[in-house]
């Protein structure tokens, strides 16, 4: 349905696509205004919770934003289609493989000094919490560069980028549903559980 | 085969397809390549599971072992860690002479990637060795480790053990994938040596998620 009328976008956008592009920028708005009110309300009082619900309303504005941003993408890309040669130029350019050896040993250099990073944070003892935070902040960065360069998918074309990188990590933070609960397990856990569990592991 | 695919995708550019269109090539991606970016999501949810639980686990606990001395343990999962980097590039390398058609060099750098990836099996296996020799099993922790973290969960051993060991499994399985790749090298077009790129590049990525959360945090600094 999307695709059909961002493929008209570039020439002249037809009524209905500009309709379902205000409607999705409409529902990115809501999502980012949820988002802001529970800020507002709550403030973190749920821990976690709450941390995951504006996340999530953050995930969802972002998706919804998706079509319009393309379709403007597109609009820009016919507007400056009249430099016509500088436009070829460029997509030669993308063409030719994108990535040179010499790139790629930039990219490395720049792993091998994420991790040093990394291994003198460790070495250093950081508070555990902060620490979490760095080490998964560097690890995403890693993680984008060696997706980006090494697997190539910067110089893929840009609906095999939406159709993978936007899945993953919505799937991923879907993961984090659960996480709230841990905290929950442990408050709700009987005391001496362990000691309970061990005497009595003929009763399960 | 080769020059077949690389002609193909040009012509069907020509039939005015863009981002969102589709037409005969809607990724501009053959199909393995495809396929495997599709295996690769499903296989990063399988390790993000794990990841989760393993995270899980660890907050639920009223305590958690953090054993890795700095000396044996984390010198040897940094090593490790610059290992699979550099097998990473190496296999770049290995991409890229393919795409030149330069198929003595590009079997030259698998070979060298395959080595990287036995060095670092080898490396993980002796890692392995240090934390048998004190008595960690699958599910018990040693006897000295729940008198120094009193309460801590026996889950460690298994969370331990069940997403290194996995990933172990990758790092070897890739191994054997590239061999065949470099065996078989002039029955291979280029598309197929990134495939297997892909794949390795992608076992890279894991460990870059499994050596800070299951090492880095779990450093143990009282006596250096």
């Amino acid at each position: 349905m999307t695709n059909e009328s961002e493929k008209e976008a570039a020439s002249n956008e037809p009524k209905e696509a500009k309709r379902l592009n205000q409607i999705m920028l409409g529902l990115a708005g809501l999502c980012v205004l949820f988002a802001a009110w529970d800020l507002a309300m709550n403030f973190f009082r749920a821990g976690t919770d709450d941390l995951f619900l504006i996340l999530t309303a953050l995930m969802l504005a972002a998706l919804f934003a998706i079509p319009p941003a393309m379709a403007a993408r597109a609009r820009a890309k016919a507007e400056r289609a009249e430099g016509v040669e500088e436009e070829h130029a460029l997509e030669v350019h993308a063409e030719a493989h994108g990535g040179s050896d010499r790139q790629n040993v930039f990219v490395w250099g720049g792993l091998l000094a994420l991790t040093a990073f990394e291994v003198f944070l460790a070495y250093e003892q950081v508070n555990l919490t902060l620490m979490l935070i760095i080490l998964m902040g560097a690890s995403i960065i890693k993680a984008a560069l060696i997706v980006a360069y090494f697997m190539h998918l910067k110089f893929e074309r840009l609906s095999l980028i939406l159709t993978i990188v936007p899945t993953l990590v919505v799937l991923l933070c879907l993961f984090s549903i659960l996480f709230p609960d841990s905290r929950r397990a442990r408050v709700l856990r009987p005391p001496h559980s362990v000691e309970h569990v061990e005497g009595s592991s003929g009763e399960k | 085969m080769a020059e077949a695919t690389v002609q193909a995708v040009p012509a069907a550019e020509t039939l005015g397809t863009n981002d969102w269109g589709g037409g005969t090539f809607p990724y501009r991606v053959g199909h393995r390549k495809l396929g495997m970016w599709l295996f690769i999501m499903s296989d990063s949810l399988t390790f993000g599971a794990l990841l989760f639980a393993y995270s899980y686990a660890r907050f639920s606990s009223d305590n958690w072992p953090t054993p890795f001395k700095f000396s044996p343990s984390i010198t040897f999962s940094t090593s490790m860690t610059l290992v699979l980097l550099s097998s990473s590039l190496t296999m770049v390398f290995a991409v890229s002479a393919a795409k030149r058609r330069d198929r003595k060099k590009a079997r030259l750098w698998i070979f060298a990637t395959m080595l990287f990836g036995l060095t670092f099996v080898g490396l993980h296996l002796k890692e392995w060795m240090h934390l048998f020799d004190e008595g960690l099993t699958p599910f018990h922790l040693p006897a000295e480790w729940a008198e120094k973290w009193p309460g801590a969960s026996p889950l460690f051993g298994s969370t331990f053990f069940g997403i290194t060991g996995l990933h172990m499994f990758h790092v070897i399985t890739g191994v054997c994938y590239l061999g065949v790749i470099a065996a078989r090298i002039r029955k291979f077009t280029a598309d197929d040596v990134e495939v297997s790129g892909l794949y390795w590049h992608f076992v890279d990525l894991v460990w870059m998620f499994v050596f800070p959360l299951i090492y880095l945090l779990s450093v143990d600094m009282t006596n250096r």
